[in-house]
């Protein structure tokens, strides 16, 4: 293999490293900067105006074409999930209440048996492991 | 021509096919790679224990035939979603805590709804944690629980531990998790108070969008999206570098948005007020000084985290009452910290030895 200092591919991947880490450095001084903030939260805050103001818009005109606007198709996604949830709800109190055999008639769920919670740490077992040697 | 004139001249030209070769498999595989499905994610085999709202609880089902006594509940952070902790199997967290003998929970988030807008750190510390807690004590009969937390979600974790300092709480795990905010000097600047009206953006948007969030991440580091692509064609013909990318670049850009009073909150207590570092802290109307903390307690953080800085998050570990406690300085970026060949190879094996010490 060619070594690293006349490896063109090689030479290119580290020049790219370099050139992401300097312009990164570049940026990031420049970003620190207060009127770099002045200037980005001026931007954000038009440009979130604007958003508002057109998303108002679009409600009133898809209320005047008898649609439903993004908000209201958002609230009966969010019914919908507060109905599955309930439904979770239900089913864990369900198997809490009846006992997992029960329950899993009830649910068609069968229950998962539970490892014991013995377990003891490597060194634990280790020093158990040595203690019973000769 | 001498010998080694001759074996530079052949390593030369074996090069050139090499890259020949590879830039026939670009072409190919770059046509594939636009036509194919991105790799699964959070596959490890669950069961979701609860969803309210913006909160889910999942238990892990367990993969080994004895477990540690002490469940654990990994805290997500709420700005991003838990399957970075559940990459692909062979390169997960949560696939890796449970062969090593963990009952592993997770809570998770989904994006807050518009009428969840309203949702404070007083509602995740206070109400989601204490009843993803209960919930697990409930479901593993044990009336223990160590948490993990990663970035935010270590956040919350130690408001969490600061005010239920008397219990259930066994262990306490941050990953990369800030104490002092004027040192994530960038997010600093962005917020500056004299330019950066948050009350006027959460009064206008509700819930604050994902794409503002995102982009607040991407600014820290502008040109490595653009370098990362660079990346990816030139070895689009690896398919295991492929699958890595498109696994992480998912998931960078499926950020959540967040609820707009908790993002007032986040803004003016500790971006503005830096109220956690200082001390002054308040969580519905309690107190909630790290400084108090008792329980056994590990920090890892990452040398070259572009997100949350060392300066930012090295406060955790000297100034807790914790008598057991420990700081790790791994290798590898906010991210690469947790997830990936680094974080298999440096983070989890710590983990895995710091904390079965203390799940029996």
């Amino acid at each position: 293999m060619p070594n690293q200092s006349n490896d063109p591919a090689e030479l290119w991947r580290t020049f790219l490293a370099e050139a992401e880490k300097n312009y990164n450095n570049l940026a990031n001084q420049a970003m620190a900067s207060p009127e770099f903030s002045r200037l980005m939260n001026q931007a954000g805050g038009a440009s979130f105006g604007a958003q508002k103001m057109l998303g108002e818009m679009m409600e009133r005109y898809l209320g005047s074409m008898n649609l439903p606007s993004r908000a209201q198709l958002a609230d009966m996604g969010e019914r919908l999930q507060a109905i599955e949830a309930q439904l979770m709800e239900i089913k864990a109190m369900l198997v809490a209440s009846l006992g997992d055999a029960a329950a899993a008639g009830a649910t068609g769920v069968a229950p998962r048996p539970k490892p014991p919670r013995t377990k003891r740490p490597p060194s634990a077992a280790a020093g158990a492991a040595g203690g019973n040697g000769p | 021509m001498s010998p080694a004139a001759q074996q530079a001249q052949a390593d030369i030209a074996g090069r050139l096919q090499q890259e020949i070769q590879r830039a026939v498999q670009r072409s190919i595989k770059g046509v594939e790679y636009i036509g194919s499905a991105a790799p699964a994610m959070g596959v490890t085999p669950k069961d979701v224990l609860v969803t309210r709202g913006t909160m889910s609880l999942y238990h892990y089902r367990p993969l080994v035939d004895e477990i540690y006594r002490v469940p654990v509940l990994v805290v997500m952070a709420t700005t991003n979603r838990g399957y970075i902790l559940d990459l692909a199997p062979g390169q997960s967290f949560i696939e890796f805590l449970l062969k090593r003998g963990f009952d592993v929970y997770m809570l998770d988030w989904t994006a807050p709804r518009p009428d969840e807008k309203h949702l404070r750190i007083d509602d995740y510390v206070l109400d989601f944690i204490p009843d993803c807690i209960r919930r697990v004590q409930q479901d593993s009969g044990e009336p223990d629980v160590s948490i993990v937390g990663y970035c935010f979600g270590g956040v919350l974790s130690l408001l969490y531990a600061s005010i239920f300092s008397q219990g259930p709480l066994k262990n306490l795990v941050c990953f990369t998790t800030p104490i002092d905010f004027r040192e994530m000097k960038l997010f600093h600047n962005f917020s500056d108070r004299r330019y950066f009206n948050v009350d006027q953006l959460v009064d206008s948007v509700g819930n604050v969008p994902p794409e503002l969030i995102l982009s607040s991440f991407e600014m820290l580091r502008p040109v490595s999206r653009t370098v990362g692509q660079i990346q990816l064609w030139e070895n689009i013909w690896n398919d295991e570098f492929v699958k890595s990318y498109r696994m992480f670049d998912r998931w960078s850009t499926d950020t959540l948005p967040l609820a707009g009073e908790y993002f007032r909150q986040i803004t003016k207590d500790l971006m503005w007020g830096n109220k956690l570092y200082e001390r002054t802290m308040t969580v519905g109307g309690h107190r909630a000084d790290f400084h108090s903390i008792k329980v056994p307690l590990l920090h890892a953080v990452a040398e070259h985290d572009h997100i949350v800085p060392y300066g930012a998050s090295r406060h955790l570990i000297p100034n807790v009452a914790s008598t057991d406690k420990e700081e790790v300085v791994l290798k590898g970026g906010h991210i690469s910290l947790v997830a990936g060949a680094n974080a298999a190879k440096r983070l989890w094996p710590k983990l895995d030895s710091w904390l079965s010490e203390r799940s029996v």
